[in-house]
């Protein structure tokens, strides 16, 4: 049996106050009518009553990571000679992200499989992600546009997380499930969590159904995006996006970067941003050509690589945790659910036939 | 809501164009997406309401089709300003103008009903009723404008080829326009900074705000992302993201249509178009030039002369 | 943490001889500041490296000096944009990063015995030039040597000291051509891939090895189709805009494969089975 723990609702803030002592804490806060992670401080308005807006990847993999730092030399015997000396920074601070939802601690893993778990592994993720704990709050309800329960999860999975936190009706009812976060537990502020078991696990199921179901689950042994090269569909579908990447940029799970570097007089660094395959010029080439001008052609890839390639590599795994922010936000509403479900030219289960 | 009547004229014009582009249900009843209409079987899904929020005129400049387009008041603008600045061909496009009594912003609905699952979407006279798991709410469309409707003042289209039923008038004052940007004007610079740092601290570079925009044209050869020449870096500081969002407005200069796209394509909530609007004040109060009203118009900063009335230098 | 090498960070070295080839190209000759780097350092025919100018940033490249010859690393730069334009004002003595090798590489065991047949374009001959250099210098494993190399002009063909002593080989046939008639060209005249059908080489125990611009690969694709070569009997090289060079940023992708890691060369079989992004 996992380490399990009970903490009253009156506790929580100083809970937040004992983690946030030895550990950079972010907390989801409001912000205008916003849900954004951000450094816990005990001013802030904490806001657990739905999920971020933007996913907490960043804290992780960090929208702008430097890689190195370079600094140029004119060496002393012979000033028309330059040398270079490079600097990188591996330290990072012990670090949580508490109030992640399961769907963002997912997004983690997925991006685990190609940064970490490889031959050439991500020294900068790596090192973030090795010092970062991930508390999670199980979602009591689900969300416009989410479908976690479609691609493997589930509004209270334990994938990724450290701990698990269920809200209950007077507390919080925490489940440890790596040392990491069993070590957080033993702390004099938690009472015994056994005896709120049972009612952690029926907030949990009651949310599992309540999920929608805009595709399902593979048939064995069927093809699973039967409709994928027909290009007539991807235009369909791609001629109303509008090649932001604002569906990138908040998903957990999408992982594209750009490098560049910028230089002042002597010294200068090289950074690396978060990119988009949306952005017309993420393929273009030095020549002028580019293989996918066409938005419906980007849209094809984002959905495939999701929905197809991510999984060939790793093992039938699908790299989109359902968390539906690309949906949510996307400024034409285009949802990635449908267009799996219409891929899949299966009926799309509508909310009103399950309640 | 003007549906079938917009089914008709849509049947109509379709023979003659490549593509209409209307709207249609998205993956909820709350959210309407842009609907290309190709073949007459998709003319069916075509839908009119208030949940009809986007500005469709924006696909037109890079579409190089034959086109007919949707459009509310606001968005009619663009297309003015289109004209203005040449870059569309009018002989290309058809025009179906819908008269408009207002949009919805669908975050504030989102918002009331805790961003639960939509389950249906009903319009009751000057009420949208909305079920989710937690039961049926009704809300006042009054209550659900963006800011722009609030204030509008063209709500009937300012050009067009054909109109879904009859105009109608505004009962907004004018002056209500620049109400928001004036008492914003009224802080002092230090709050105005401390404000927009603020706000633009959450911005995550994105783009959503400028590839929305009707009037941001250059979209996949912005400087803000080109490394010839290297105006900016890709960092999230403070500095680069209020650099972005100046080179946005200051190209926006006497070309903003305040139609609001930028507003609600920013998964971030930020006012990106106040900016714009304080810019477009500036221009009114200088020039007394507003732009997208008149086909026949120039921008005042897109016509160069040296003896312009107003380009002199001020004397004391 | 483990002291795996970070994969972000270039190794420095020194450029040591510039050889302009063509008006756009020039080759450099680089070797690594840290001697231990230098001697440690091995790759396969056909593997890029990432060159960086620090303060504009980085491109791919074939090395095309050969394993063989490991006196220096060789790279050879079409000036075309940013990078290639500041690697292109670098003189020798200056500084330049390199992370190599990069990417899989010819499958030349398996050659091994075959005859081989190489068809190149403009700057395409640099990635075949490895190759080429490293079966001279391990000649007895590989049969007759065919090299079909044009380009736009006779001023446009890169490695002019290669070509000549390559033609001097009994046991090579190097067919060079020129898109259009030039004062003092008294070779081939005519597109690489229409020389390609007028030659006519025989598929016969031979492998057929190609690289060039886009549509030039594609026309020679369609030749040997015709000449009957199998599919997994033609390899080539594909170039993608590329960044981390190590699988990472998403940006080289073809389907589920990425060209900076599974690639950059497939046989023409492999390719068949990816959506046509090319
Ligand atoms: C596997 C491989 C091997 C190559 N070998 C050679 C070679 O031996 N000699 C040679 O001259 N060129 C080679 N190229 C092409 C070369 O990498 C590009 O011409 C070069 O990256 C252009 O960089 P730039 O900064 O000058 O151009 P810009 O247009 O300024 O490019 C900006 C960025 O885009 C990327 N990029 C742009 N075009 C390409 C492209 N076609 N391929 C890859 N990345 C691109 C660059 O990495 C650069 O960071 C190769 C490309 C690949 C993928
Ligand atoms: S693809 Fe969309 S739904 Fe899936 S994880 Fe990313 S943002 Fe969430
Ligand atoms: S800047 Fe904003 S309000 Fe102005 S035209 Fe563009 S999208 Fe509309
Ligand atoms: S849409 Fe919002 S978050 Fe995105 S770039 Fe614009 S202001 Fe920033
Ligand atoms: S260059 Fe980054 S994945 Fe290939």
């Amino acid at each position: 049996m996992a380490t399990t723990a009970y903490l009253p609702k009156e506790k929580m803030k100083d809970w937040l106050k004992v983690l946030s002592e030895k550990h950079q804490l972010f907390v989801p806060c409001l912000e205008d009518d916003v849900v954004l992670f951000q450094l816990f401080n005990p001013e802030k308005n904490l806001c657990f009553d739905r999920p971020a807006n933007s996913s907490p990847k960043t804290i992780i993999f960090s929208q702008c990571e430097q890689l190195f730092s370079f600094n140029f030399k004119k060496e002393p015997d012979n000033p028309q000679k330059t040398s270079i000396e490079l600097k990188e920074n591996l330290e990072y601070p012990p670090t949580i992200i508490f109030g992640a939802r399961p769907c963002d601690a997912k997004g983690f893993m997925i991006i685990d499989s190609v940064y970490i778990e490889t031959d050439i592994a991500d020294p900068y993720y790596r090192g973030r992600r090795e010092k970062t704990t991930i508390i999670t709050l199980s979602c009591p309800v689900p969300y416009v546009g989410c479908f976690c329960t479609s691609v493997g999860g589930g509004p209270a999975d334990k994938a990724g997380s450290d701990i698990l936190m269920t809200e209950l009706e007077k507390g919080y009812f925490l489940e440890a499930s790596t040392e990491k976060g069993e070590a957080l537990l033993r702390e004099p502020l938690f009472e015994d969590g056994s005896s709120y078991i049972d009612e952690a696990e029926n907030i949990r199921k009651a949310c599992y159904t309540m999920v929608e179901k805009p595709f399902s689950d593979d048939e064995p042994g069927k093809k699973p995006l039967p409709r994928f090269h027909e290009d007539t569909f991807w235009e369909q579908e791609g001629n109303r996006c509008i090649s932001c990447g604002a569906c990138t940029y908040l998903c957990p799970t999408c992982y594209c970067f750009n490098i560049t570097d910028e230089q002042t007089a002597n010294t200068g660094e090289r950074i690396r941003t978060w990119d988009a395959c949306m952005f017309h010029h993420f393929t273009l080439e030095a020549s002028g050509h580019n293989p996918r001008p066409a938005k419906y052609g980007r849209l094809k890839n984002r959905v495939g690589h999701k929905f197809l390639y991510y999984p060939e590599k790793y093992n039938g795994v699908i790299a989109c945790s359902g968390c539906g922010r690309c949906i949510r936000y996307c400024p034409v509403s285009i949802s990635i659910s449908n267009v799996v479900a219409s891929l899949k030219d299966n009926m799309r289960e509508s909310v009103d036939d399950k309640h | 809501m003007g549906s079938e009547k917009l089914k008709e004229i849509v049947s109509k014009v379709l023979p003659e164009v490549d593509v209409v582009i209307g709207y249609r249900q998205g993956f909820d009843q709350l959210h309407a997406i842009p609907h290309f209409i190709t073949t007459p079987e998709h003319i069916d899904q075509l839908i009119w309401n208030p949940l009809c929020v986007h500005n469709l005129a924006t696909y037109l400049p890079s579409l190089n089709k034959k086109a007919a387009v949707v459009v509310k008041g606001c968005d009619s603008k663009a297309i003015v300003q289109y004209m203005q600045e040449e870059l569309i061909n009018r002989e290309n496009v058809v025009i179906i103008g819908i008269p408009c009594t207002g949009v919805i912003d669908v975050n504030k609905v989102l918002h009331a009903i805790n961003y639960r699952p939509v389950k249906e979407v009903t319009f009751e006279n000057g009420s949208i009723l909305i079920r989710t798991s937690e039961g049926q709410k009704k809300l006042l469309l009054s209550d659900l404008y963006p800011d722009k409707c609030k204030t509008c003042q063209y709500p009937t289209p300012l050009v067009y080829d054909h109109l879904v039923g009859e105009p109608v008038k505004t009962d907004k004052p004018p002056e209500s326009v620049d109400e928001e940007v004036r008492e914003f004007e009224k802080k002092s610079i230090a709050e105005r900074l401390a404000y927009w740092e603020k706000e633009f601290d959450r911005c995550i570079r994105c783009y959503a705000c400028r590839n929305a925009c009707p009037m941001c044209i250059c979209r996949d050869k912005c400087i803000v992302e080109s490394r010839d020449p290297h105006l900016m870096s890709q960092k999230l500081t403070p500095g680069e993201k209020l650099m972005f969002h100046m080179i946005h407005s200051l190209h926006l200069t006497g070309r903003c249509i305040e139609c609001g796209e930028c507003d609600r394509a920013c998964p971030m909530g930020i006012p990106v178009s106040k900016l714009k609007k304080m810019i477009n004040l500036g221009m009114k109060n200088r020039y007394g030039y507003i732009p997208g009203i008149n086909p026949e118009d120039k921008s005042p900063l897109l016509v160069f002369s040296l003896k312009g009335e107003n380009t002199e230098e001020q004397k004391p | 943490m483990t002291n795996i090498k970070n994969p972000y960070l270039p190794d420095i070295a020194t450029v040591t001889r510039i050889i302009d080839e063509t008006p756009t190209i020039k080759s450099y000759q680089v070797i690594f500041n840290d001697q231990e780097t230098m001697k440690n350092f091995s790759f396969q025919p056909g593997q890029v490296g990432q060159l960086s100018v620090f303060g504009v940033g980085e491109a791919t490249f074939v090395i095309n000096s050969p394993p063989t010859r490991m006196e220096y690393l060789q790279f050879s730069v079409m000036k075309v944009g940013e990078v290639t334009k500041a690697i292109h004002e670098l003189s020798v003595g200056d500084q330049i990063g390199v992370r190599a090798p990069l990417g899989n590489w010819f499958p030349y065991e398996e050659m091994k015995g075959k005859k081989i047949l190489f068809i190149g374009g403009g700057i395409g001959l640099a990635p075949l030039r490895t190759l080429i250099l490293y079966m001279l210098d391990n000649r007895p494993d590989y049969g007759d040597i065919t090299i079909i190399y044009g380009a736009r002009t006779p001023i446009d063909l890169c490695y002019k000291d290669d070509l000549k002593e390559w033609e001097s080989h009994s046991d090579v046939e190097l067919i060079l051509t020129v898109d259009t008639e030039f004062p003092g060209w008294d070779k081939r005249v005519g597109f690489v891939p229409t020389v390609l059908n007028e030659v006519a080489p025989s598929p016969e125990n031979t492998i057929a090895i190609t690289c060039g611009p886009p549509i030039m690969i594609k026309y020679v694709l369609q030749g040997l189709a015709r000449l009957n070569f199998k599919d997994d009997r033609i390899i080539t090289t594909l170039e993608k805009r590329m960044k981390c060079g190590i699988g990472l940023c998403g940006r080289c992708n073809i389907g589920s494969m990425y060209v900076c890691k599974d690639g950059p060369v497939f046989s023409l079989a492999q390719l068949r089975e990816y959506p046509s992004e090319i």
